[in-house]
């Protein structure tokens, strides 16, 4: 779209200046818009007769008793951050939590270089609060699907890239353990963020972004606890069983109820 | 809308009054029923109450309750039909079912009616706005999520499409 075409959608409804009527002389575009515009009823500012009924309507006026005894119920309005605090503070839990009880013998039991095993569980970390504030955040602009992906992509690369190479149990044993432990660590995260998304409306890139986030929680624990350190395992056990949980988390939050569909 | 967030009910009521009837108009417009406009209506003041913890403060109003009002009629819609039945991107599809009566009436609201029922959701919804609700492009682009110049792309193609559409109407009729 050339800059005259935006300003000739910006004079839609008022008479265009001279320079802008030349270019729509000269534009097939310009005069396919201005044509759909005007086929819609033709003069400017001239829509369509309401199609609401002039007496107050019994509908409209159960609507708004309703949400007048809503009021009246939670006078007080609650600041979109607070659910975003409830919820980092379930993720901390569970890391905590986590981390306690699967390291009883020693909370890093990753055998990478120590600078790698802290970079990233700072990623991941990154990830998880910035998930997050994705999911719950009041949003101008929707988040873009690449930004989301991008995000996933990296910290899967990184946990890869990151990993020691060796490995500490057979393939098998160690996989199922893992993804056992990442399933259930993933639960209760999982479970208080859709609650909390179901009081949004339905975004499918916010819910993936949640997902990654829930599931990062696991992710960051078996990152720092998991002894073994080979990409086949940590592509099987850790990073499919979080890409997995995610994609279930969009699923069963499309299948949800919305409490509220505010952005 | 202050007063509102800390639980004036007098607060509440002008805003219902000043904004329910237009966004009833625009659900019907949307929907294309205007009993399920009025389902809808009802969701959307119920979530303004609920969710005004959520609005931003020094962001417009307005195309904050049509983005309210758009996410009811889509989670509405959404509900209503099988997944397969959805775009890839989870809007509605390019037709929907409407109140309006057969093909072969010839009123000029029922022509544009069926013309905007055709287009896909993301032309129709910036349409709506626009030409019915007489927002901005920015406040439409508020109201979606979009950029300015995204909302101007989409509506540039629907009011193209639009164009066709009520030509190939217009031809209908006169044969």
């Amino acid at each position: 779209m050339k800059p005259e075409c935006s300003r000739v959608m910006d004079s839609l409804g008022g008479p265009l200046p001279a320079d802008l009527s030349s270019h729509v002389a000269t534009c097939a575009d310009c005069r396919s818009l201005l044509g759909g515009f005007d086929a819609l009823g033709g003069a400017p500012v001239a829509p369509l007769a309401p199609p609401a009924p002039v007496a107050p309507s019994p509908g409209l006026d159960a609507a708004r008793q309703l949400a007048l005894k809503e009021l009246a119920t939670r006078p007080k309005a609650t600041p979109w951050w607070h659910e975003l605090l409830v919820l980092l503070a379930v993720h901390a839990v569970v890391l905590v939590g986590g981390l306690l009880v699967l390291g009883r013998h020693g909370i890093v039991g990753n055998r990478a270089s120590p600078l790698a095993v802290m970079g990233v569980a700072a990623l991941t970390l990154v990830l998880v609060g910035g998930g997050t504030y994705v999911a719950l955040a009041p949003l101008r602009r929707r988040w873009p699907w690449t930004l989301v992906l991008l995000a996933a992509g990296v910290v899967a690369a990184a946990q890869v890239v990151g990993g020691s190479g060796l490995e500490g149990r057979p393939f098998l044993d160690g996989m199922w353990r893992c993804m056992g432990s990442e399933v259930a660590l993933s639960v209760l995260p999982l479970a208080a963020t859709l609650v909390l998304l179901c009081r949004t409306a339905f975004q499918p890139v916010r819910a993936l972004a949640a997902g990654l986030s829930a599931a990062g929680v696991a992710l960051l624990v078996l990152h720092l606890h998991c002894p073994d350190g080979t990409a086949r395992h940590l592509v099987s056990a850790h990073l499919l069983p979080w890409l997995v949980l995610a994609c279930v988390a969009v699923f069963a939050r499309s299948r949800m109820p919305t409490r509220n569909h505010a952005p | 809308m202050e007063r509102f967030c800390q639980g004036d009910s007098g607060a509440f009521d002008a805003l219902f009054q000043r904004y329910a009837r237009p966004v009833h108009g625009y659900l019907t417009r949307l929907t294309g029923s205007a009993s399920s406009a009025e389902d809808l209506v009802q969701l959307t003041f119920l979530s303004l109450v609920r969710a005004r913890g959520r609005f931003l403060a020094g962001s417009r109003f307005k195309p904050w309750l049509y983005a309210i009002a758009t996410n009811a009629a889509r989670d509405s819609q959404r509900r209503n039909r099988r997944p397969e039945e959805l775009t890839p991107e989870g809007e509605l599809p390019a037709s929907i079912p409407d109140d309006a009566p057969g093909p072969r009436d010839s009123g000029l609201e029922q022509a544009v009616q069926r013309a905007l029922a055709q287009l896909p959701e993301g032309q129709r919804v910036p349409i709506l706005l626009h030409r019915f609700e007489g927002m901005s492009f920015a406040e439409i682009a508020d109201a979606m999520g979009l950029t300015e110049s995204a909302v101007k792309v989409r509506a540039h193609r629907g009011y193209e499409r639009l164009r066709e559409l009520l030509a190939a109407l217009h031809q209908e009729t006169q044969e």
